[in-house]
């Protein structure tokens, strides 16, 4: 069974080429080689994840056998495995969720040219997720900005062009403080490949040399990566590139784009630095700050939210301020808690997301708050799924959110110093997470009084849009199973961190 | 795993719930889709009949058998299932032990009598699948929360009891239901995040969330750094004191308690805020310990609490004109009266504590559901509007002056035992001034008990005649008082089943003050296991 371990390569060129044969195809057939591609790279990423399992010890692929110095490579773990194929489900779904509105709201003629953003993002996020080579993951990091601009623009409307424009910039600005950390880096130790940084790094480290260099390109990349998956204070492009893009973009942006950025972070934290290292340095006082104050900020941004997807974007805020408190524990228990949490926001965020396009089709094309009176009557899935996702971000037990916290204030107790921060950040975030949540939730089930009723009432039944009920479904499924046994995602990171070192 | 079959009642309830649930909810979507404007409804009504008979069959039915499977389970030793790990060492674990078997009896007895009463009284409020749907659904929640075995688990189900108990609150779809269903809602949610936080603290300091009469604290976690511990275990009374409806997270229960159809807020009232009680008793007695409290800042602060619950209870009750509201004020002090006879630390105390719950859910469910029977057969929803009911519906009447009797805790009814070892505890325990301050804010709560309950008993028995002050709005009140007057004149009890679960109730209320040995024995004997 060794020739698993040409998938994960595979998988990379495959999406990787798949771009320009959809620009060649009749719209109807890019769609379905879209699909199809996707479940095939899903597919071979399971197998990575059985094979790794099997072996239980990661492998890695040197491209075309030149050795290390040269030569470029691959390596796959369980971690890695089980992200690109969570991944491709996510992306999966988000594209059923929306077919309709990419139908709708992009021109005929840029149909295809969607499709090869797609493929070129799944590209590179499979990239950073496999790559063993620090270079190479920033120029998939640059791959990345670009098809998501593409994603976000190309709808097009001035909110959108502006949003892309802004997401653009502060996105660039991210790079190029990365490339910075990763020049700095360079110079430091004369590798490029992960490996032999780490090795390099920890003698640095032995022997007291360069200290602070080595904190300031910690820093620039810690920095940059931050910016480019919103960290609050840089979260400034979010709300408008989620809220205005057509919804599997938003859907798309939200689970799989900043969560890329998260897992770079994750790998360098593990496979470049060291995690003793960074546990030791203080920059993850800094990371745990800022998280913290995301969390907060970006709910109370969110309860004054009066559009429903802007909202939405502005919980992402808050999320992301999660994930990041998690890595500011400076334990593996916390590393853990953060990337489950990568696993359940994708989850939940992308349903919030196609759900609440669901509901605003009922609502006159409105997303203001007054509009979507009663919503939940008039597309019943659409509800119960925006129900469903809500109730996970809030963290009620039976759902993906209740876990995470579970877990990260798990992670906090057993941490002298940051215990109490973490927990009293953790309850007021819960708390006003309920907030505007349950608002939401209620504004949804509020009945529509006769003399309220406006134009573009419609309703939507599950009959006419299959697609988009399946993914709700599986969505709404995939929350449940990750809130009720979420011990063997816990197992699978756990064994795949220890894989990292 | 053989025990397993004592989840069979949750099962029951909670797939016949889905099933009504799912029927109300088809027959929306058809409805919507076979919407003729003028069709006429000649033959549709007996067939409407028809179902609802079903409807309530069934549902009666699978509340009779899963209260038989519940008791059964409940009362044939102390069993115990581990469903599935939650996380690597928190598992779904249920465990039955005296508390378990004391509350899940309380429920049981209460949901079914209720379920009947509804029968009738649902058929003025409509919806009735969803109704018994959601009915059924609480109880099986209720049941897994009373049977649950560790801190995780009951937090689980103590969550989905509060969204499964929500849409019972906003059975009518008016703003002001749902106004009060979402204050309801951001009551309990907020205070049970509070709780959370503290379960996140606990599992530091706790060598195993599993309840244990007495207490799982781990001494050598709690040496050193505890300074914060009392402060997470003070916030969890308040948090889950909020489904309680201890002060200052009460604001939710006089709010929503008098929107909802009577028979929810007789469950409200009587059960779902004995939950709020239960959670407080497992993490009191269960995980923390009474011997860590005793003494401390936070038993005094709660006991502050309680007492301030209490006489502003009392009070609000006493100035407020509509029956429901009344009775949830009412409920907002009895309650205290229970968390007050926790919060002395104290076996006697505890004793009355558990028998209140027992006794109060018995008598408050009877008040509301006599005010059910007001609303339902004369539309009356305000006190002053009651005058001369007694002649109308003396046993209905009779039946409510027992229950305030009972409420207020005049002996031989039931509500006299409670009270009398809630005096007992406070003033025999050792907690200073307050083992005075206690009894007599009891005291003093009674008496405006009776203030605010027996007043309709007089005015419903001998309504008399207003003296004329000579105002216009007087002379109109008059007027209706004696329209009322002559239209109650005729002699018109409630149908059976609503009378006969009244009835029952009573004799309950009474028959357990006549006879409290059995009663006393069993919750004295948790009493000397957990303190």
């Amino acid at each position: 069974m060794d020739f698993i371990r040409n998938f994960s390569f595979f998988s990379i060129v495959l999406s990787l080429f798949s771009g320009p044969l959809s620009s060649i195809l009749g719209r109807k057939w890019a769609k379905r080689v879209n699909t199809a591609e996707i479940i095939l790279l899903g597919l071979m990423s399971v197998a990575v994840l059985w094979y790794v399992l099997q072996t239980g010890e990661a492998f890695v692929y040197t491209m075309g056998h030149f050795p290390a110095p040269w030569g470029n490579e691959i390596r796959a773990g369980v971690l890695e495995a089980f992200m690109a194929a969570f991944f491709c489900l996510i992306m999966l779904l988000c594209m059923w969720g929306g077919v309709r509105e990419r139908e709708s709201e992009i021109e005929a003629s840029k149909q295809n040219l969607y499709y090869i953003m797609v493929n070129l993002l799944l590209c590179s996020l499979l990239a950073l997720i496999y790559t063993n080579d620090l270079f190479t993951a920033y120029v998939f990091v640059e791959i990345n900005t670009i098809s998501a601009c593409g994603l976000i623009m190309i709808r097009q409307n001035g909110r959108t062009i502006e949003a892309a424009t802004r997401y653009m910039i502060m996105s660039l600005l991210g790079s190029g403080l990365l490339l910075l950390g990763l020049c700095f880096l360079y110079d430091l130790t004369g590798h490029l490949l992960m490996s032999n940084i780490q090795e390099a790094v920890h003698a640095l480290v032995a022997n007291g040399q360069y200290q602070t260099p080595l904190l300031v390109s910690i820093s620039l990349m810690c920095v940059g990566l931050a910016i480019k998956s919103a960290l609050f204070p840089f979260h400034t492009w979010l709300p408008d590139a989620y809220g205005y893009s057509t919804v599997s973009s938003a859907a798309i942006l939200s689970s799989l784009v900043s969560k890329g950025y998260i897992f770079l972070l994750v790998k360098i934290f593990y496979r470049v630095i060291g995690f003793d290292i960074i546990s030791s340095s203080k920059v993850i006082h800094v990371l745990f700050a800022f998280g913290i104050a995301g969390m907060i900020v970006g709910s109370v941004d969110a309860i004054r939210e009066n559009d429903i997807r802007r909202m939405i974007a502005y919980s992402s805020v808050a999320q992301i301020g999660y994930i990041y408190m998690g890595f500011g524990l400076g334990t593996t228990a916390g590393v853990i808690a953060s990337i489950y949490h990568v696993v359940c926001h994708a989850a939940t965020k992308s349903l919030l997301f196609i759900a609440a396009s669901g509901i605003t089709d009922v609502s006159g094309g409105s997303r203001h708050f007054e509009d979507l009176t009663g919503a939940g009557y008039r597309n019943k899935l659409a509800g119960v799924a925006f129900t469903v996702g809500s109730l996970s971000m809030v963290g009620v037990p039976m759902f993906a959110g209740f876990i995470s916290k579970l877990y990260f204030a798990q992670a906090a107790v057993g941490h002298t110093v940051k215990m109490l921060p973490t927990l009293i950040a953790l309850a007021i975030s819960t708390i006003l997470n309920a907030v505007y949540f349950m608002k939401t939730v209620i504004r949804l089930y509020t009945p529509v009084k006769d003399g309220e009723k406006k134009a573009g009432y419609g309703t939507i039944t599950v009959r006419q849009q299959p697609v988009k009920a399946v993914a709700l479904i599986l969505f709404i499924l995939l929350n449940v199973i990750l809130g009720l046994n979420a011990e063997p995602v816990i197992g699978l990171i756990r064994t795949g961190l220890e894989m990292f070192s | 795993m053989s025990d397993l079959w004592i989840l069979s009642p949750v099962l029951l309830t909670l797939g016949v719930g889905i099933f009504l649930l799912v029927w109300s909810f088809a027959e929306h979507i058809l409805a919507a889709k076979a919407f003729r404007p003028a069709e006429p409804a000649a033959g549709s009504k007996p067939e409407k009949e028809a179902g609802l008979k079903t409807v309530h069959g069934l549902a009666v039915g699978t509340l009779l058998a899963a209260a038989v499977l519940t008791l059964g389970a409940a009362w044939s030793g102390d069993r115990s299932v581990t469903l599935f790990y939650l996380m690597k060492d928190i598992p779904i674990y249920f465990h039955i032990d005296d508390i378990s078997r004391w509350f899940v009896t309380v429920v049981t007895v209460i949901w079914v009598l209720v379920g009947i009463y509804s029968t009738v009284y649902m058929q003025h409020e409509g919806e009735e699948k969803r109704f018994f749907g959601f009915y059924l659904l609480v109880y099986g929640v209720l049941v897994c929360l009373d049977f649950s075995g560790n801190l995780v688990t009951m937090y689980l189900f103590y969550e989905l009891m509060t969204l499964a108990s929500f849409p019972l609150v906003l059975h009518n779809g008016s703003r002001e239901a749902i106004m009060a269903a979402l204050k309801y809602l951001f009551y309990s949610l907020c205070g049970a995040y509070m709780g959370l936080f503290g379960i996140y603290f606990l599992y530091r300091y706790c060598s195993s969330l599993t309840f244990m009469p007495g207490g799982t604290l781990s001494p050598e976690a709690v040496s050193g750094q505890a300074g914060i511990l009392p402060v997470a275990v003070l916030l969890m009374l308040i948090g889950f004191g909020a489904k309680a409806g201890m002060f200052p997270l009460h604001a939710w229960l006089p709010t929503a308690h008098p929107v909802a159809p009577s028979p929810a807020s007789a469950a409200l009232s009587g059960i779902i805020v004995k939950s709020g009680v239960l959670a407080i008793i497992r993490v009191v007695y269960y995980i923390v310990g009474p011997d860590f409290l005793r003494g401390t800042w936070v038993q005094y602060t709660w006991m502050a609490l309680t007492l301030v619950t209490v006489f502003m209870g009392s009070l609000l009750a006493y100035r407020e004109p509509v029956l429901k509201k009344r009775l949830a004020y009412s409920t907002v002090s009895q309650v205290s009266y229970i968390l007050f006879g926790l919060a002395v630390l104290s076996p006697a105390g505890f004793t009355g504590a558990l028998l209140h719950v027992a006794f109060h859910a018995v008598v408050k469910c009877g008040l509301f559901l006599t005010a059910g029977i007001f609303l339902f057969c004369c539309g009356k929803t305000r006190v002053d509007q009651l005058a001369g009911i007694g002649r109308r519906m003396p046993a209905v009447l009779w039946c409510y002056t027992l229950f305030a009797l009972a409420l207020i805790g005049i002996p031989p009814t039931s509500g006299f035992v409670s009270k009398w070892y809630l005096a007992q505890g406070a003033l025999h325990a050792d907690i200073g001034v307050w083992s005075y301050v206690g009894p007599a804010v009891l005291l003093v709560s009674a008496l405006l008990t009776a203030g605010y309950l027996l007043p309709i008993t007089m005015k419903g028995f001998f309504p008399g005649q207003e003296e004329s002050s000579g105002s216009a709005e007087d002379t109109e009140q008059k007027q209706r008082v004696q329209a009322d007057t002559a239209g109650a004149a005729k002699r018109q009890e409630p149908k059976a089943a609503m009378l006969v679960p009244l009835l029952i109730l009573a004799a309950l209320a009474l028959g357990m003050g006549l006879l409290p040995g059995v009663f006393t024995d069993f919750a004295g004997g948790i009493a000397a296991l957990v303190i």
